[in-house]
């Protein structure tokens, strides 16, 4: 023990006798650290975003749908409305409550909206606009008008901001939606082949701006009956059931659940990674091409390390050699060298995290403003808010932390080795 | 005349070649030597003799390729490097030429590094280190690191640091080699006097004729052969034991 404690004082002091090499150095690994935890939080940061946005303007979290909806898209594959009155029980126990913050159902379709000066093909969403406003994003974002209440007509109709350029329509106009009925088991068919044309008059109470291109000149949002009686479908029948979770992380749990409560039932139930299929492969890309880059900066300073280690070992073989002919075992004289290593690890992780929390502080409150690279607007399938927040958990910090230190630890066997295995005659003969 | 097993050092027939690709150098060829416990003796002769060969040989520091080490009753070519370490450690004291002291350690922290390394409690190494500070006149300097020290007094602090063990043997690679006229003599009358109170046997490899002077007994040295082993009486009379006449 007390010799250890020699070792650590030497190890200590042995880091002094070159101030400034050992200061570029702690400060290399400190960059490198920070660096992690900057690019760590702002990743994390803005994936999240991406998620939250992402499930917020589509299917949400976890989405449930009947069985086969995913593949097909079919607007006629439904939920049975017994289905969809099991579901809400299963959200209204105690621990889903804590989980859930809101359901949507929706009944989906497509349709012609018509102005007197245009017309264009939409995404009609039949919504209960209390249950949407707690899922979808659209609702805040209304930049003219209102979003959809409870006490909304059913002539009342929420579309996007580029939809109405396109039709030149403003609050208040007047639309006309022509759609076909829906031919699922449950909807009423109107004629032979079960196809009917419908149309009817909306006036339009709200437009929204997302700044998504497919859904801000797609996507109108209109009362649930109005939707239903449109496209021909029963009371309680959805196209699917969006729900919104406290925290993306309990998504597959709940997923679980839901399929064990809705088991034999003709539904799917889907995680946003299932949904979304193209957004969590994007995401994942993002996620090893950050890891990649990561690596290669800790490569570097790993070399770095390396270098000012081996050479202050080299440095010191002479001395290396008179402590072992002193008494000093080898493994005594490695951990000496190890101990070295891990002081200089020691002050650069603190330097690190000093300098990479605060950063990455300011990120969390001020966030990375990005709109500067996206003067003309954000490409079209790009969703993500152009100021990015960090978010760095605690698991995160640990984690990096615990990278850099193995790999500084594990880069100081090697001139540990060398130490221990100065050859006594020779590195006494240097001089 | 002290039996085999009494022999501080004992030396049968080593030898030792040093090789540098095709090109062999013998360091020592064939040198017995027998040192009692509490001799004082100096190995002497021209560079390339075999004087640090033989140092290093005896300190375990270095392997004969041929022949018996015994240095504490132990054969030296018998042990393995962790058990030649110990034995360092514990029963052989080293001064270097260049004095080898720790640049980063204070004087104290120095001369009590073996004794660190050994386990020995706190005040129990001070006490050892502080009075064999003041046997050699470092007293008041514990605190200053080696750079902060002369010459005289850096040798002084590597004297101690072999001293403070306890060991049974001190060898000294040309201990005044690096010190001027009145240092050596101070350094040859502290290495006297602890030789003399605490009957350590201390060995030196030498060219500098105070020390030889001083020696009780000398060994020369010649293309690593024994050529001349004097011994001084206490009186200042000198026996050959081996060699040519005095």
């Amino acid at each position: 023990m007390r010799s250890i404690l020699l070792l650590a004082k030497i190890s200590w002091r042995n880091l002094w006798r070159n101030p400034r090499g050992t200061a570029l150095t702690a400060l290399a690994l400190g960059l490198g650290l920070a660096l992690l935890l900057i690019s760590l939080g702002l990743l994390d940061g803005g994936h999240e975003q991406t998620i939250a946005d992402g499930v917020r303007f589509g299917p949400g979290h976890v989405v449930i749908e009947a069985k086969g909806y995913q593949a097909s898209s079919s607007d006629e594959l439904l939920l049975p409305a017994e289905v969809v009155s099991k579901m809400q029980e299963f959200f209204q126990t105690p621990k889903m409550k804590n989980i859930v913050q809101g359901v949507s159902p929706r009944l989906l379709g497509t349709g012609l909206l018509s102005s007197s000066a245009n017309s264009s093909g939409v995404r009609i969403t039949g919504v209960i606009a209390q249950n949407e406003r707690a899922v979808s994003l659209i609702p805040q974002r209304m930049v003219e008008g209102t979003y959809l209440t409870e006490s909304s007509p059913a002539s009342s109709v929420v579309i996007g901001a580029d939809l109405a350029h396109k039709l030149e329509v403003k609050i208040g106009s007047r639309v006309v939606l022509m759609t076909q009925s829906l031919r699922s088991p449950g909807s009423d068919a109107k004629d032979a082949d079960g196809n009917a044309m419908q149309s009817t008059l909306l006036r339009v109470s709200g437009i929204f701006r997302t700044g998504l291109q497919a859904v801000d000149a797609n996507i109108i949002n209109l009362p649930l009956p109005a939707a239903q009686a449109l496209l021909g479908v029963k009371d309680g029948q959805v196209t699917q059931v969006a729900l919104l979770l406290r925290q993306e992380g309990e998504s597959p749990m709940v997923a679980k659940a839901l399929r064990q409560d809705l088991a034999g039932e003709p539904v799917e139930v889907l995680t946003w990674r299932e949904s979304i299929p193209m957004l969590a492969q994007i995401l994942g890309l993002d996620h090893a091409f950050n890891y990649i880059m990561n690596a290669v900066v800790l490569a570097m300073v790993g070399l770095g390390i390396l270098n000012t280690i081996l050479m202050r070992v080299l440095e010191r073989r002479y001395e290396f050699g008179v402590c072992k002919a002193l008494g000093l075992m080898p493994r005594q004289l490695a951990v000496m060298v190890v101990g070295e290593s891990l002081a200089l690890t020691a002050i650069s992780l603190t330097l690190g995290l000093v300098f990479g929390l605060s950063v990455e502080h300011y990120f969390a409150t001020a966030g990375l403003d990005l709109r500067w690279i996206f003067k003309a607007g954000l490409p079209p399938a790009l969703v993500f808010d152009p100021i990015l927040y960090s978010r760095l958990s605690p698991n995160r910090i640990a984690w990096s932390v615990g990278i850099v230190f193995a790999m500084a630890t594990v880069i100081s066997f090697y001139p540990a080795l060398k130490a221990a295995r100065t050859e006594l005659p020779d590195s006494l003969k240097v001089l | 005349m002290a039996t085999a097993t009494e022999w501080a050092v004992e030396l049968k027939d080593v030898r030792k070649t040093y090789r540098t690709g095709p090109i062999e150098v013998p360091a020592l060829r064939g040198v017995s030597l027998q040192i009692a416990a509490g001799e004082f003796t100096a190995a002497a002769g021209p560079s390339g003799s075999g004087k640090t060969t033989l140092l290093n040989i005896i300190g375990g520091l270095d392997r004969a390729d041929k022949g018996e080490v015994w240095v504490a009753g132990q054969n030296l070519q018998l042990l393995s490097s962790g058990e030649l370490a110990l034995l360092r450690l514990q029963r052989i004291g080293f001064v270097f030429q260049t004095y080898n002291l720790l640049p980063v350690l204070t004087a104290l922290e120095n001369a009590e590094f073996t004794l660190l390394l050994q386990g020995m409690p706190v005040h129990q190494r001070r006490e050892r280190v502080e009075k064999l500070f003041s046997e050699i006149g470092l007293a008041g300097l514990e605190n200053r690191r080696p750079a902060e020290l002369s010459g005289g007094q850096q040798q002084r602090v590597a004297v101690a640091r072999a001293m403070v063990t306890e060991p049974a043997l001190i060898l000294a690679d040309e201990p005044t080699a690096n010190l001027d006229s009145a240092s050596a003599i101070a350094l040859l009358d502290v290495m006297e006097h602890l030789n003399r109170e605490t009957g350590t046997t201390f060995i030196f490899s030498t060219h500098d004729p105070q020390v030889m002077e001083r020696a009780h007994r000398l060994i020369r040295l010649r293309d690593g052969e024994i050529t001349r082993d004097d011994t001084r009486s206490s009186r200042g009379t000198v026996m050959t034991v081996n060699g040519d006449a005095a």
